[in-house]
């Protein structure tokens, strides 16, 4: 398209130089700037990107930021390993500022034109991250979340995500994926830089005061880590630590841990994990479970039911069954004691037998002694017969000396002179006199 | 929030009760005894798979709260 031929008239009542044709104005801008002194500045490099022609970067500090440009030859000249200017890492850059102007069909764009760049060192950002997170460890604020149970199946789940993030669907896809469809509690934030931080800290603190969810997921989409700096917000992360209720976080970066990933009960990787982290039974295979369990129970009882009527049908029967067997218990006792009696019957007739055969033999040891008796009797009655005593009781007299001796003749009555005469009643001494003729 | 046995507390002890009878090393009484928590147990998870099986409910925060203040000034 040609260049407008005239120039339209000004605003009315403007004391505004011009109008002016915007190309011209914008070359005269891109002049003026490429004017300005060259100098060196440094900060800190984000968002590095390679396209073919050219490396676009911005410069940050605390205070402000520059984007940036170099020719891809310059830049692949310098040689730098990879990863060498990854977010946060501290450069020194020599350039000027520039301008594209653009044009009706590209886009104008304010760039730093960088000739000559050189790493200095760990950035600022990442050096008071590492310095912060050794503190909130140190304070012990890494484990309390641990610690925390998570529900296996919680009824209510807090979400603190952005409104219009693709998070929010990858939430709702984990869920679904677990068959979960319990009372799901938006808290939408702004999730995007350092300055989300207070909204983030409140919407959380919000959600655990409601007292009504049982675990909360702070979910982002992913992004470079200066993007997700505000989830390394101190304020935030203390908040985290020591809130009653788990927080899983997933702020979708693979390979720099932000704070809230090392405070939070549980760190994943993207926000569909965080979800399904969130409700750890898949709800469809718990519900056959618990069917399966409900029917084996089942299974148990009516085994265990069948078995008591069983024992009770055994134990109905037992008392017929216990009398049968006491009536046969008896009548063995009592074929033992008629066996019993007949033995003892058996050996007293043999004891009696014995004893009845020894009385014999007594009785014919005792007849043998009357007969002795007997004739003891005759000899004692002819031994009386004998008797001197009977003799004298007759009328005779018994003569002894003097000694004792029995004098039988007349001649030994003259021999002894002095004799006794013991007649039947008592004895009476004589003396033998002379002999007459 | 969660009932005071919670699900995951209510199916391990369904897991050792299921395992003690399978066991067969129960009695009568305990099988009975076993069986009638069991069943307990079981009522309790089916309704804690209930609560989160009757359709998903979103909302927002503010509305949460708005709706628990409702609660509590009815209260």
């Amino acid at each position: 398209m040609a260049e407008p031929v005239t120039t339209p008239a000004g605003i009315d009542g403007s004391t505004l130089p011009g109008p002016y044709g915007v190309g011209r104005y914008a070359a005269g801008l891109r002049d003026f700037l490429r004017e300005r002194p060259r100098v060196q500045l440094f900060g800190e490099v984000w968002n590095l990107r390679l396209s073919r022609a050219k490396v676009y970067l911005e410069l940050r500090d605390g205070e402000g930021a520059l984007p940036c440009s170099m020719w891809r030859n310059d830049f692949d000249a310098l040689r730098l390993g990879e990863g060498a200017l990854g977010d946060g890492a501290q450069v020194v850059i020599a350039g000027g500022l520039d301008y594209y102007a653009g044009s009706r069909t590209s886009s104008p764009a304010f760039t730093f034109a960088v000739s000559g760049l050189r790493v200095a060192g760990e950035g600022d950002l990442l050096a008071q991250l590492d310095r912060l997170r050794k503190t909130l460890d140190g304070e012990g604020l890494f484990a309390p979340q641990k610690r925390l149970s998570r529900p296996a199946l919680p009824r209510t789940i807090g979400v603190v995500t952005g409104e219009g993030g693709k998070a929010r669907d990858d939430v709702l896809a984990g869920l679904r994926r677990r068959g979960w469809q319990g009372r799901l509690v938006w808290a939408f934030a702004p999730v995007q830089d350092r300055h989300a931080a207070p909204r983030i800290t409140a919407a959380l603190q919000d959600l655990a005061a409601t007292g009504e969810v049982d675990v909360i997921v702070v979910a982002r989409g992913g992004g470079s880590l200066a993007d997700l700096f505000c989830f390394c917000d101190e304020t935030l992360c203390r908040t985290v630590a020591l809130l009653n209720v788990p927080v899983i976080a997933s702020v979708g970066h693979h390979t720099d841990r932000t704070l809230i990933d090392d405070v939070a009960a549980l760190s994943c990787s993207t926000p569909t994990h965080a979800a399904e982290s969130a409700v750890p039974v898949h709800c469809a295979e718990a519900r056959a479970e618990v069917l399966t369990m409900t029917r084996r129970l089942g299974v148990h009882a009516r085994r265990a039911l069948l078995h008591r009527a069983q024992t009770l049908a055994r134990l109905s029967r037992a008392p017929g069954e216990h009398i049968a067997g006491e009536r046969r218990r008896l009548h063995q006792r009592m074929r033992e004691i008629r066996a019993a009696g007949r033995r003892r019957v058996e050996r007293e007739h043999g004891r009696t037998a014995r004893k009845a055969l020894v009385l014999d033999r007594k009785a014919v040891a005792a007849a043998g002694d009357a007969r002795g008796a007997t004739r003891l009797s005759a000899l004692a009655m002819a031994l009386a017969a004998h008797d001197p005593d009977r003799t004298l009781e007759r009328g005779y007299a018994l003569v002894t000396d003097r000694a004792g001796e029995v004098v039988t003749s007349a001649a030994g009555a003259r021999d002894a002179g002095e004799v006794r005469l013991r007649f039947g009643d008592a004895a009476v001494d004589a003396t033998i006199g002379a002999d007459d003729d | 929030m969660t009932e005071p046995q919670s699900y995951e507390l209510a199916t391990a002890r369904l897991e050792e009760i299921i395992k003690r009878l399978d066991s067969g090393a129960a009695g009568l009484r305990e099988t009975l005894e076993l069986c009638r928590e069991g069943r307990t147990l079981v009522e309790l998870c089916a309704a804690e798979l209930e609560a989160v099986g009757r359709g998903l409910e979103e909302l927002r925060l503010d509305d949460l709260v708005a709706r628990l203040e409702a609660g509590a000034g009815a209260g």
